[in-house]
C-alpha cells in the first residue's frame, strides 16, 4: 500500500508540471530580466536631463579589462562632462565594477545582453550610443546637490566673507 | 617653527627611536615625522602641514603619536610627531586604538567643510587629503551641517583656486611668502573664515607660483594648464625629463598620455632642484602644442614633402658651398650629428652666430667647476650681478635660504629685482659699470669662500674673463655660477668654440659659401644687423618652432621637439644629464578600421603617430643622400666616444664635463666691450617667462609684458623712443616707466636689441617722440 502511494504521488507531481513551461522561444519571445541584471553599460541623465557623468575616470580606473576610455571638459557654467566616452564591448566582461565605482550613478548596467557584430571595430561604442535619455535605476539622484561645487544650476549660496570681523 | 635646510646635511645615522616597536634611525635635529618619512616610503603617520622644505608648523594636528615616558611616573601622552624632536630610545605608539581614534577625529574635523567633489577635482588621484583620510580610516561624519562656502579668486592663466576645499594647513602661504618671497598672496580672515589668496583677483606675480599646485595637499590650487588637457594622474605615463629652458637644468617629470604631453612636474634632484620648479619649467613645455608650430617642410615658403626638400638640400650641400650652424638649446647628439656632417663635408661649423656670444660661451666653459645651484645656500658671501632671477627663477629660493642662514648678499643690478629685500648691499648701475663695481666688491677683503652669481646675458665676455682669471687668488671653495637661458650651451659649443663664429661669418661674407644650414637657431634672431647686410645667403632651417625667418627662407624642415626625443644636456655647472622621451605625439582615430593595424588600445580607438624626424635622423638622411653615410657615422661615433666617456641614463644624477676639456678654453684675452660714451645705454629687459621655446607656450607667454622700452620714472616725458641701427634702420618703441631701475638706461627686449645690432651696455642716442 505504501509503495503504491509513493508511486502514484510522484507520478501525480510529475503530471502536475505538464502545463508549466520555463523554456521560452528565444529570440521571438524575450525574457523579462531583473533590474539588476548585468548587461551592456549605459550612461544616464539626471532628473533635469543633464548628463550625469562628470568624467572622474573612476570607471576606467577600476575596469579590470581597461575597456573604458574617456576625457572630460568643462561646460561654460563650470559643470564637468565627458567630452568623449568610449567602451570597447569586445573586451567588456560585464562585471559591473564601473557601476559600483561611479560616484554620480551615471554609468549603469542595463539588461541588454546579446549583441553581435561582424566587425571588431563596431564593438567600440561612443558616447552618443551609450547615453540614454532617462535616469535609469536612480530616478532622483543629482550629484551636484551633494558635491558642494557651484554650477549655475544651484541657487547662489551665502558666501563666507574673510574680511568680516563679526564673531 | 623649525626649518630644515633645502640641502640635507649628511651625517652618520647612528641613533634610533622606536615606533610601535620598530627601530627608526634619525639624525640630530630631525623631528619624529621627518625621520619616519625618510625611513619609509609611505608614512604610517598621517600629516598635512609638514613639508620637507618648509618644516613643521603643527597647524593641522593630524600627526599625533603616543609618547611613553621612561620614568614610569607619568602616563603616556599624545604629541604631534612633527613638533617632537627625535631623541634616543624614544618609545612611540601609532597603531593603538586611542591614537587611531584621534586621527579619525582630526580627519573628520578637516572634512567638516571639505566639499564632496573629488570626482570633479583635478587633485583626485594625487590628493594628500584623500590618501590621509583613507589612511586614518575615517569615512562617515556624524555631524553634517551646511558647509562653509567661499568665493574663489581668479588667479591668472596658470593656477586655479577652489577655496572651498581648503583645510587651512598654511602650506601655500608659507611657501609663497617665506620661501618664494612673493608679496601678492597672503592669508586673510579669522576663525573658520581663514582665506588664502590675493587682495584682489589677478595673476600671481611670483615666477614660482606654479608650485602652489604641488605644495597644496588638496585641490585648492590646481594646475590650470593641465586642466585643459586633463586626464587622471594614474593614466599618465611619466618619464625622467630635464628642463631645457635655462642653464640650471632642473629635473622634471613630464606626464603624457594618448599622444599628448599634459603636464610637467618637478622631480627632485638634491643638487639642482630639491623641491621646487619655476613656472617657465612647469608651463614652458606647451611650446610643443603651439598653434604655429611648424609641421610641414617648406621650400621658399611653399609646402613640400620632406623627401623632396631633403633631396634639394643634399644636392645643395654636395656643391660644397654650405656652412653649418648648431644651437646651444638643442641636445648634444643633434649638435654632434650636424657637426659630424660638417666635418665629413669639410665645411665651416659654429655653435653660435655671434662672435660676442661665442666668446661668452668660451668663458663659461673655462670656469673651473661652478658650484651646484643647491649649494648656493651654503655660501656666506654672495655677489649677484645682473637679473639672475629673471634668467633662472629658481635661484631666489636658494638665495633666500642663504640669507636666512646669515649670508651677506650684495646685488649689482640695472633692473628692479625681488632680491633687493635680501641684499645687504644693493647698487643700481648702468650695465657698463657692472664690471667696475664687481671689481670693487672683490677688492674688499673676503676671508670666507664666496660665490659670484652672474646673469651672463646682461654682461659681456670681458667681465667673465677678468673675474675668472682671479679665481686662483680667492679663498678655497669660491666660485662663479653663470646663468643663461640656453639649456645646453656647453654641450653645443665645447667642440666648436674658439673663433668658429668669426670663421663662419668670414666664410659666408666671402665668395666661397652662399648657403647656411642652421639647426635650432635662426641667424636673423641672433644678429639681425649682420644678416640684413648679407641678404644674398640662402638659409635652410631645421627647427621645431616657427622662428622669425621660417616662412621666408630657402628651405625649412620641421623636426621633433625636445620632449619628443631623448637627449643629453649640459647644464650651467657642466653636468651632463639625460632626458628620456617624454611622449610620442599622436592623434587618436575615432573609429578603428582593420587598415589601421591591430586593435591597439584596450578601449578601442587607434593612435596614429605624428612624429616628426629628429635632427639626428635628418642628418642621417642627408648623409645617405650624399653617400657619406659610413664616414658620417664613423665621425659621429668618434666624437661621441671622445666626449662621453660615461653617458648618463635618464634619472641618473649626471656626470661632469672633464676638467681637462674645460682647461682647453682658458684663453688669455676676451673681446673688449665697445666704447660707450657717457649718456644713455641699453640693457636687456626680460620677463621670467621669456625664453626661445617657452615663448611658444601660450598660457605662460600671456603673462609677459608687451614689447616696450623701459626707463626709470621721471626721466623723460616722451611717449615713444626711436633707436637707430648702424645701417640706418630704426625701431620705434613705446616708452614705459619701471620703478627702481638705473637712471639713463633703456631696458629693451632681446628681439629689439638683436634687430638693432646692440649688446647690453652699448651706448645709444635715443630720439624721444611724443
Amino acid at each position: 500500500m505504501r509503495l503504491w502511494h509513493g508511486l502514484l504521488a510522484s507520478l501525480w507531481t510529475t503530471l502536475r508540471q505538464l502545463r508549466r513551461r520555463d523554456t521560452l522561444e528565444y529570440p521571438e519571445q524575450q525574457p523579462k530580466l531583473g533590474e539588476r541584471w548585468r548587461g551592456r553599460p549605459i550612461l544616464t541623465r539626471d532628473p533635469d536631463g543633464e548628463e550625469r557623468c562628470v568624467a572622474c575616470e573612476l570607471c576606467s580606473a577600476v575596469c579590470p579589462t581597461h575597456c573604458i576610455a574617456l576625457e572630460g571638459a568643462d561646460r561654460p557654467n563650470g559643470r564637468r562632462f565627458a567630452q568623449s566616452f568610449r567602451i570597447n564591448f569586445a573586451r567588456c566582461i560585464y562585471c559591473g565594477l564601473c557601476e559600483e565605482a561611479c560616484p554620480t550613478v551615471a554609468i549603469q548596467l542595463s539588461p541588454e545582453f546579446a549583441f553581435a557584430k561582424t566587425e571588431r571595430g563596431d564593438f567600440v561604442y561612443h558616447k552618443e550610443a551609450l547615453l540614454i535619455d532617462g535616469t535609469g535605476k536612480h530616478p532622483e539622484y543629482r550629484y551636484y546637490d551633494h558635491a558642494g561645487v557651484r554650477t549655475q544650476a544651484l541657487p547662489e549660496p551665502r558666501n563666507c566673507d574673510p574680511r568680516s570681523n563679526l564673531p | 617653527m623649525c626649518r630644515k635646510g633645502i640641502v640635507p646635511t649628511r651625517c652618520a645615522m647612528a641613533e634610533v627611536f622606536y615606533l610601535d616597536g620598530e627601530a627608526i634611525p634619525f639624525r640630530a635635529g630631525q623631528n619624529v615625522l621627518e625621520a619616519v618619512l625618510e625611513h619609509r616610503q609611505e608614512s604610517s603617520i598621517p600629516y598635512f602641514c609638514f613639508h620637507p622644505a618648509m618644516g613643521s608648523l603643527g597647524a593641522c594636528r593630524q600627526c599625533g603619536v603616543m609618547v611613553y615616558p621612561h620614568d614610569g611616573k607619568h602616563p603616556p601622552r599624545l604629541t604631534m610627531a612633527c613638533l617632537l624632536p627625535a631623541s634616543r630610545d624614544l618609545q612611540l605608539g601609532r597603531a593603538e586604538a586611542k591614537v587611531q581614534h584621534e586621527h579619525q577625529l582630526i580627519s573628520e574635523l578637516l572634512m567638516r567643510n571639505h566639499p564632496h567633489d573629488c570626482p570633479v577635482c583635478d587633485e583626485g588621484g594625487q590628493c594628500h587629503l584623500q590618501n590621509m583620510t583613507v589612511a586614518s580610516g575615517h569615512a562617515y561624519r556624524e555631524y553634517e551641517p551646511e558647509k562653509r562656502r567661499y568665493q574663489s579668486q581668479e588667479l591668472g592663466p596658470l593656477i586655479r583656486q577652489e577655496m572651498n576645499r581648503c583645510i587651512t594647513c598654511y602650506r601655500c602661504v608659507r611657501f609663497y611668502q617665506d620661501l618664494a618671497g612673493g608679496e601678492d598672496f597672503g592669508v586673510f580672515g579669522s576663525r573658520d573664515r581663514v582665506f588664502f589668496g590675493r587682495l584682489e583677483d589677478g595673476p600671481l606675480e611670483s615666477p614660482l607660483a606654479g608650485n602652489l599646485a604641488e605644495v597644496c595637499p588638496t585641490g585648492v590650487f590646481t594646475d590650470k594648464v593641465y586642466h585643459q588637457d586633463y586626464l587622471r594622474p594614474w593614466d599618465l605615463e611619466e618619464s625622467a625629463g630635464i628642463c631645457p629652458h635655462c642653464s640650471i637644468g632642473c629635473n622634471t617629470r613630464p606626464g603624457a598620455a594618448r599622444g599628448h604631453l599634459r603636464r610637467v612636474r618637478q622631480r627632485s634632484h638634491g643638487e639642482i632642484n630639491p623641491h621646487f620648479l619655476c613656472d617657465r619649467g612647469r608651463y614652458g613645455f606647451r611650446y610643443v602644442a603651439a598653434e604655429d608650430r611648424p609641421r610641414q617642410a617648406q621650400a621658399g615658403g611653399r609646402r613640400q614633402d620632406v623627401d623632396s626638400v631633403l633631396d634639394r638640400l643634399a644636392a645643395r650641400l654636395a656643391e660644397g658651398r654650405s656652412a653649418f650652424l648648431g644651437s646651444p638649446r638643442e641636445d648634444l647628439d643633434s649638435n654632434l650629428a650636424l657637426f659630424a656632417l660638417a666635418r665629413v663635408l669639410d665645411a665651416p661649423f659654429a655653435a653660435f652666430f655671434e662672435p660676442w656670444e661665442e666668446a661668452k660661451a668660451r668663458e663659461i666653459l673655462a670656469l673651473p667647476h661652478p658650484p651646484a645651484p643647491a649649494r648656493i645656500s651654503a655660501y656666506a658671501e654672495i655677489l649677484v650681478i645682473g637679473a639672475v632671477e629673471r634668467v633662472a627663477p629658481t635661484l631666489p629660493l636658494f638665495l633666500r635660504e642663504a640669507h636666512d642662514r646669515g649670508a651677506a648678499i650684495s646685488l649689482l643690478r640695472c633692473l628692479p629685482s625681488p632680491l633687493t629685500a635680501l641684499a645687504g648691499e644693493d647698487r643700481l648701475l648702468p650695465p657698463a659699470d657692472l664690471l667696475d663695481a664687481a671689481w670693487e666688491w672683490l677688492g674688499q677683503r673676503h676671508h670666507r669662500p664666496f660665490l659670484l652669481l652672474i646673469d651672463s646675458e646682461s654682461v659681456g665676455p670681458e667681465l667673465l674673463h677678468l673675474l675668472r682669471r682671479e679665481i686662483g687668488t680667492w679663498p678655497d671653495g669660491s666660485g662663479i655660477l653663470p646663468v643663461y637661458r640656453q639649456g645646453n650651451l656647453p654641450g653645443a659649443s665645447f667642440y666648436a668654440v674658439d673663433g668658429h663664429a668669426s670663421r663662419l661669418r668670414t666664410a659666408l661674407a666671402g665668395n666661397d659659401y652662399d648657403h647656411l644650414l642652421a639647426l635650432g637657431q635662426d641667424p636673423q634672431e641672433m644678429d639681425g644687423l649682420w644678416w640684413r647686410s648679407h641678404g644674398d645667403i640662402d638659409l635652410s632651417l631645421i627647427d621645431h618652432r616657427r622662428s622669425l625667418s621660417w616662412d621666408d627662407v630657402w628651405l625649412s624642415l620641421p623636426c621633433a621637439a625636445l620632449s619628443e626625443r631623448s637627449g643629453l644636456y649640459y647644464n650651467g655647472e657642466g653636468r651632463l644629464q639625460a632626458a628620456a622621451v617624454a611622449y610620442t605625439p599622436a592623434r587618436e582615430e575615432r573609429h578603428w578600421r582593420p587598415e589601421l593595424g591591430p586593435f591597439p588600445l584596450a578601449a578601442g580607438g587607434a593612435l596614429r603617430e605624428e612624429l616628426l624626424p629628429s635632427p639626428v635622423e635628418l642628418c642621417r638622411a642627408l648623409a645617405e643622400r650624399l653617400e657619406l653615410s659610413e664616414r658620417w657615422q664613423e665621425r659621429l661615433r668618434f666624437y661621441r666616444d671622445f666626449l662621453l666617456r660615461s653617458a648618463p641614463r635618464p634619472g641618473d644624477p649626471g656626470v661632469f664635463l672633464p676638467e681637462e676639456l674645460r682647461a682647453r678654453f682658458r684663453l688669455h684675452s676676451a673681446p673688449p666691450p665697445r666704447a660707450t660714451d657717457q649718456g644713455w645705454s641699453v640693457c636687456r629687459f626680460s620677463h621670467y617667462s621669456e625664453e626661445e621655446l617657452a615663448n611658444g607656450a601660450r598660457e605662460l607667454h600671456s603673462l609677459a609684458p608687451a614689447s616696450a622700452a623701459w626707463i626709470a620714472p621721471g626721466q623723460q616725458d616722451a611717449r615713444q623712443v626711436r633707436l637707430r641701427a648702424v645701417d640706418g634702420t630704426s625701431r620705434t618703441l613705446p616708452l614705459r616707466e619701471l620703478p627702481d631701475m638705473a637712471a639713463e638706461v633703456l631696458a629693451i627686449p632681446r628681439a629689439e636689441l638683436v634687430f638693432l645690432g646692440l649688446r647690453p651696455g652699448d651706448g645709444v642716442n635715443p630720439e624721444w617722440l611724443d
